[in-house]
């Protein structure tokens, strides 16, 4: 995601056991498609740790201070991508329900309508 | 012979349509070749090589019979080319992931971005788009949903498609354009109006549970659904002439950093 064209998303943390099962995905991923991953977004800081005996997660780290743990046990390849581009297109703000689909600072043009309005 | 046959003209379709090309349906192919004959068929020498798949001559000797229901999901979904996107702008790469349409042929791209209202344009890269408050609006419609408009204001639609990040859209479907003195009404679009947007995220909305219950007859349903958005920031209306502004005071804007 990128707020007024820059980028939000600092830093991309991948977590994964080089033992257990559950890790297969991630490091499949790894080998596959991490490169070119990180090559289409040179702005982003890819880091991958090991973690044994751990389940495996992308962890995101935003410009707004804000970390999105998204958990990626048994995914495949595709699924963990499809996980890490969601955390690259999303700005770091709360998930909670939108109150208006419409944000603007300025709401009326030619005046707000009231009852006495003449055309 | 019924089922070599079928098999036979299967991968002639196949083969003469564009999924030749398509390295999962050669492999689908190369899958069933390898599935072990029945002890019934007496044909095991000559076998054909998928891996270098000769078009004149035609293919015999198929001794698999397994049909796939993705066989014909694979041949027939590059004729249909519908697309129930009634979005605007957006979404992420065409990535043909598990199994989904592949919008290979950037024409089918392009029509879809005119069924959905939007032209693509490109990344922007230290463009200065983001201008000051300007007082005009417009009404827009994206998909099913209108909305009206000013520049600078950020509006969240259903996910487009053939979007990514920090692209630039224009939208085609204008219905109506104002400013302080002036107003233009469509019948129903206005033709030579244009607004231009970027893309700023793709994003899930907060999850939603979907519960049902009868009370009484045992019978309770949880469904989880989180809709998947794109966030626009609106930066130009093009179409009516703007009133200028007295003052123009100069903003010091963050710059468009793109990688």
């Amino acid at each position: 995601m990128s707020q007024r064209g820059v980028w939000q998303l600092q830093k991309l943390i991948v977590s994964y056991c080089n033992w257990g099962g559950s890790s297969r995905g991630v490091r499949a991923f790894m080998e596959s498609e991490l490169p070119s991953f990180k090559e289409a977004n040179p702005q982003l800081e890819v880091v991958t740790e090991l973690n044994r005996g751990q389940h495996p997660y992308l962890k995101g780290l935003y410009k707004n201070k804000n970390e999105r743990v998204v958990s990626v046990m048994n995914m495949t390849p595709e699924e963990v991508q499809l996980c890490a581009t969601r955390l690259r297109n999303s700005l770091g703000r709360k998930v909670v329900k939108l109150k208006t689909r419409h944000v603007t600072k300025h709401p009326s043009v030619q005046g707000t309508w009231t009852t006495s309005t003449q055309i | 012979m019924a089922n070599r046959r079928c098999i036979q003209t299967l991968t002639h379709q196949l083969y003469k349509s564009k999924l030749y090309t398509n390295p999962s349906s050669l492999h689908h192919l190369r899958t069933l070749s390898q599935i072990p004959n029945l002890p019934l068929k007496p044909f095991q020498s000559h076998r054909y090589t998928l891996s270098n798949p000769d078009f004149n001559y035609p293919l015999t000797n198929f001794t698999t019979h397994r049909y796939y229901s993705s066989d014909r999901h694979n041949s027939s979904e590059e004729d249909d080319s519908e697309f129930d996107e009634n979005e605007e702008e957006d979404d992420e790469m065409e990535t043909s992931s598990a199994g989904k349409k592949e919008y290979s042929p950037e024409e089918k791209e392009s029509e879809a971005a005119a069924i959905g209202y939007k032209v693509i344009g490109q990344l922007e890269r230290s463009d200065r788009v983001f201008k000051d408050y300007e007082p005009v609006f417009a009404v827009i419609q994206s998909g099913s949903h209108q909305c009206k408009v000013s520049n600078g204001d950020c509006i969240y639609t259903e996910k487009l498609k053939f979007c990514e990040v920090n692209d630039k859209i224009i939208i085609n479907k204008v219905l109506m354009l104002g400013s302080k003195t002036q107003t233009m009404i469509g019948r129903p679009v206005l033709p030579e109006a244009a607004v231009h947007a970027v893309v700023e995220e793709h994003a899930l909305d907060a999850k939603v549970i979907i519960f049902k219950k009868k009370r009484r007859k045992n019978y309770r349903r949880t469904k989880g659904h989180r809709q998947e958005l794109t966030k626009l920031r609106i930066t130009d209306i093009q179409g009516i002439e703007k009133p200028e502004m007295p003052t123009p005071t100069k903003k010091v804007e963050k710059a468009a950093v793109a990688a």
